[in-house]
């Protein structure tokens, strides 16, 4: 058994919304040289290609637990809050 | 939407609903407003829900009134290594009669359940209202407006329980801006599907037995701890890993909890297991040190918004702290709408019996805890030093055995070194 990101909608519910509730002012990122983002984020919705010197982040699959908001070192965020009533993450257990 | 209450509570998790429901047994008009479609969709922890002592005499058979999974009655502390694993285990008949001292829950049903009752009571539970700021109206808080369509709802008082990050408080000018991330951890959690059966057999239980497992090591040296919970027919397997640790790993944590199932004991009690959910949030581990101001004019924090969790490594307490917290603030908003008097100085009751009740005490009592953790010999070196001396201590291999003073001491050199061993121990004595 193996938690495998790729495949986070098989077992974790989302009601995605079109309109981000997080949104990186990507300009900030490329001055930052610790990025913990990208290795803090449970759900791997950070990503930052070295090459094109560039962060991505998708909200698609947030777990909206709050970890970005809290390790971001350069408050990259020109937006950060949790999504419109009744969208983002749907725990069903847990 | 433009609407006037007696009073808001933001969040309807356990501190939301506990002030909303104190508040409607009274008969004062309450709007309990939730982000998720339903309380507890937007909600995950460890596992283990604590004795709720703040609301029995709202449920006196709580045991069969709440959804909950499994009675805890087994409680293991375990030091692990790469390839070994040293446990203390506490298996207790007097926990195995009502009122239990502890229950596996899942939160989308516990939560939703308390809301419910909440509502039972009269209070108007709003879904899908997550809050945009809040109204001041001549420098008090007087409401807050909903990121939904701009609705504003009215009261004179509003209870922040809207968790960890908590922007209503933050919004009041309550809580600092920035968190450090020492004093935050990120839960991690994988739910694990496991027929009863099985589960009764693997962990000794009978009935609605369940088992709790706090464990040590095995961590990558990454400042945390792991938690192993029996639910009905499920697992719950997951992480509190410290964010300043964390940021300078080398692995991510769903690499550390991979790893972490792989490990020989561990993979054996999961063997034949299927992932069923994955979540994860932060838990404010700063304790008493990092609270925000609980009070101000118009508005009280609660819960995790309050920072009010304990995690000395072996009771982690969060839902306990926030239900009570939930209902002194009701009490306090009761006493208010009587005096009519909403100012903070009024509302500072709420504050003095938290003071009073065991949520302040303790974690006033475990204030220097948080710092004695921030020790990385624990999450590596003394698991090591455990095993290892387990291990030479039941080893037979034709060479002559130590005294137990002098392997002992031996070990302590090798692993620890005695003067961090010393020092270690007084600050764990100092803070426990």
């Amino acid at each position: 058994m193996k938690i495998n990101l790729d495949e986070i909608f098989d077992y974790t519910s989302f009601n995605v919304d079109r309109d981000p509730h997080i949104v990186l002012d990507e300009t900030i990122c490329q001055q930052c040289d610790q990025r913990a983002c990208t290795n803090c984020c449970p759900a791997a919705c950070y990503t930052w290609d070295e090459e094109n010197r560039k962060m991505t982040f998708v909200h698609d699959g947030c777990l909206e637990c709050g970890t970005c908001y809290v390790v971001c070192k350069k408050d990259a965020f020109t937006r950060w809050r949790y999504p419109r009533g009744g969208f983002g993450v749907a725990f069903r257990m847990t | 939407m433009k609407r006037t209450f007696d009073a808001i509570v933001v969040g309807a998790g356990p501190a939301g609903s506990s002030a909303a429901l104190t508040m409607a047994r009274t008969g004062l008009d309450v709007a309990l407003l939730e982000r998720g479609n339903f309380p507890g969709e937007k909600n995950m922890f460890g596992g283990v829900l604590h004795r709720l002592t703040a609301l029995e005499d709202v449920f006196p058979e709580f045991w069969e009134q709440a959804p909950w999974e499994r009675h805890i009655v087994k409680k293991n502390l375990s030091f692990m290594t790469a390839g070994s694993n040293f446990s203390v285990s506490f298996d207790n008949e007097a926990a195995d009669t009502p009122p239990y001292n502890g229950y596996t829950i899942f939160r989308p049903k516990f939560d939703n359940w308390l809301a419910q009752e909440a509502v039972k009571a009269g209070a108007t539970l709003l879904t899908r209202s997550t809050v945009d700021d809040v109204i001041i109206e001549n420098g008090k808080v007087a409401g807050v407006t909903l990121l939904r369509d701009g609705a504003e709802l009215h009261a004179p008082v509003v209870v922040a329980a809207d968790g960890v990050l908590s922007f209503t408080a933050k919004k009041a000018g309550l809580r600092q801006a920035k968190f450090s991330s020492s004093n935050q951890g990120v839960c991690i959690k994988a739910l694990i599907d496991m027929p009863k059966e099985v589960i009764d057999d693997r962990f000794g239980l009978v009935r609605e037995q369940g088992a709790s497992n706090e464990i040590v090591g095995n961590t990558d040296g990454v400042r945390g701890g792991t938690f192993l919970y029996t639910n009905f027919d499920s697992l719950s397997l997951g992480m509190v890993l410290e964010l300043a640790s964390l940021e300078k790993a080398a692995n991510t944590p769903y690499d550390l909890l991979n790893n972490f199932m792989a490990q020989p004991q561990m993979a054996k009690l999961l063997r034949g297991g299927r992932l069923l959910e994955y979540s994860a949030h932060l838990v404010p581990k700063g304790g008493y040190d990092m609270m925000p101001e609980l009070v101000g004019d118009g508005i009280m924090v609660a819960g995790d918004a309050a920072a009010l969790c304990i995690i000395t490594g072996l009771n982690l307490e969060g839902i306990n702290l926030a239900s009570q917290s939930g209902v002194l603030a009701g009490k306090a908003v009761i006493e208010a709408h009587k005096q009519r008097d909403f100012s903070k100085a009024s509302l500072l009751t709420y504050r003095k019996m938290l003071e009073e009740s065991y949520v302040l005490k303790d974690l006033k009592m475990y204030r220097r805890t948080p710092q004695m953790l921030h020790n990385d010999r624990i999450y590596s070196q003394y698991p090591e030093l455990v095993c290892s001396l387990m291990d030479e201590i039941y080893r037979i291999d034709g060479t002559p055995k130590d005294t137990m003073t002098r392997l002992l001491l031996r070990k302590v050199k090798e692993k620890v070194g005695l003067k961090n061993m010393l020092a270690d121990v007084y600050s764990g004595w100092r803070a426990l």
